[in-house]
């Protein structure tokens, strides 16, 4: 069969509809907005703030998330344990930076798996898109509880040493009983300050 | 929507980008892209199983009806030319991507957007709002009733244009499938010269964000048409069975 050339990326552009936002796109421990909280695994906050050259807040930027379940599956034929997966979790959730550049993601504490890879510490892929963009810019974050995990990731020790505490989430204490984790991003600067980003 | 169809066959091969389909950056001319852009060299990552998946129930939490832009209520009929905007989602071996979701916006037929970040003093139209989002059928097709949308110029020092154009995001079977890419319209001058389209390097691969327009003859004198197929990356290591 002839192979087709996929189609080029473009800029999502500034003007990616408001509209197109409903209540709980943002929270991924709900199916929707209408439905209940999954009762598996550790509702967690994540936070932070993205950031062009110079450190200034980028506004209108929309991030997705993806992530395992709280056991580290995924509800997708390319789990060999798909049927074990938690049917009320989607595992993905949009926002939208507001003009001082931040966001937030209510979830839930992913779990870790083994992969032909490696074993995965838990993590969350961010993915970035927004005015100044012409591709998708790819962020992983991971968190601070898992150090032994994280030593462990095949992803992680691809960034170099030096650059790899900017991916792991910051605690941030608690709201309404739920723990915080900070995760900013910052797209644009010096190899001390940039966000690693990955490509795939 | 009638969802009961089956899923998409899961692709378990992705290549990197073809060399000059990916778009050359920063671009002269738009600064942002100067601003926002990764300095620091991209890390390739393996593809590990969060990346080959991605949510297939999507529809679950973003409500996949709306397909009608031109027409907001009885007697609210958006201005500009009324444009029937339809095509398939394929992956790279041809095959219909069933079940993706595409979003589509676009600026009036002004050149404004109905978004509040738009403040262009450029005349918004109350009966058009200008975003939709459904879901692809058996044979990966998708369908819109909106307008065709206007040039609107870029706010930056020395201004340039960017032609009509219609934004597209899609969200396919896998994380390494989700695209957001604009498409164009047939033998607009303008399209030479703009610089996102521009920056493109292949020729082919410019030509192919550019819609086709049907003969008016086979739509009729309601509105005009246009097809417009989008290839999301994805291939299949192993024959579907």
């Amino acid at each position: 069969m002839d192979m087709l050339s996929p189609s080029s990326q473009h800029t999502i552009g500034p003007f990616f509809p408001r509209t197109f936002f409903t209540d709980g796109d943002n929270d991924l421990t709900r199916l929707n907005a209408e439905a209940r909280p999954t009762t598996r695994g550790e509702p967690i906050l994540i936070q932070g703030r993205v950031t062009k050259e110079g450190g200034f807040p980028c506004i209108n930027m929309i991030l997705e998330a993806w992530q395992a379940d709280a056991a580290g599956r995924f509800n997708h034929p390319a789990d060999p344990e798909q049927h074990l997966a938690d049917p009320d979790f989607l595992g993905w959730g949009r926002a939208w930076t507001d003009a001082e550049g931040h966001y937030e993601f209510r979830t839930l504490l992913p779990g870790g798996y083994d992969d032909p890879a490696g074993r995965r510490a838990p993590h969350v892929n961010l993915t970035v898109m927004g005015a100044g963009l012409m591709r998708r810019v790819l962020a992983t974050l991971f968190f601070p509880d898992f150090e032994d995990a994280n030593a462990a990731d095949p992803m992680l020790n691809l960034v170099p040493e030096a650059r790899r505490a900017k991916i792991v989430a910051v605690p941030e204490g608690e709201r309404d009983g739920v723990r915080v984790f900070r995760f900013d991003i910052h797209l644009r600067g010096g190899v001390e300050e940039e966000t690693p980003f990955f490509e795939d | 929507m009638d969802t009961n169809f089956p899923p998409h066959p899961v692709p378990d091969r992705f290549d990197p980008f073809p060399q000059g389909i990916e778009p050359a950056v920063p671009i002269e001319g738009y600064p942002n892209t100067w601003t926002h852009t990764p300095a620091q060299p991209l890390i390739r990552r393996p593809v590990t199983r969060t990346e080959a998946t991605g949510p297939l129930d999507l529809w679950r939490k973003l409500p996949c009806e709306e397909s009608n832009l031109a027409v907001l209520g009885p007697g609210r009929i958006a201005q500009g030319q009324l444009m029937h905007m339809s095509g398939r989602i394929l992956d790279e071996e041809g095959r219909p991507v069933r079940g993706a979701v595409v979003e589509l916006w676009q600026a009036n037929a002004a050149g404004r957007y109905y978004h509040p970040i738009d403040q262009r003093d450029a005349p918004l139209d109350p009966n058009f709002v200008g975003n939709g989002r459904v879901r692809t059928d058996e044979e990966g097709r998708y369908a819109f009733f909106t307008i065709k949308p206007g040039a609107y110029p870029v706010p930056v020092k020395d201004t340039w244009w960017r032609p009509p154009h219609v934004h597209f995001s899609v969200l396919g079977p896998s994380s390494l499938s989700r695209l957001v890419t604009q498409m164009y319209f047939p033998g607009d001058p303008m399209n030479e010269w703009d610089r996102i389209l521009q920056s493109i390097p292949d020729a082919a691969a410019r030509q192919r964000l550019i819609a086709r327009q049907t003969h008016p003859a086979e739509v009729g004198d309601g509105w005009i048409a246009f097809t417009h197929d989008i290839v999301l990356r994805g291939r299949y290591a192993t024959p579907e069975a």
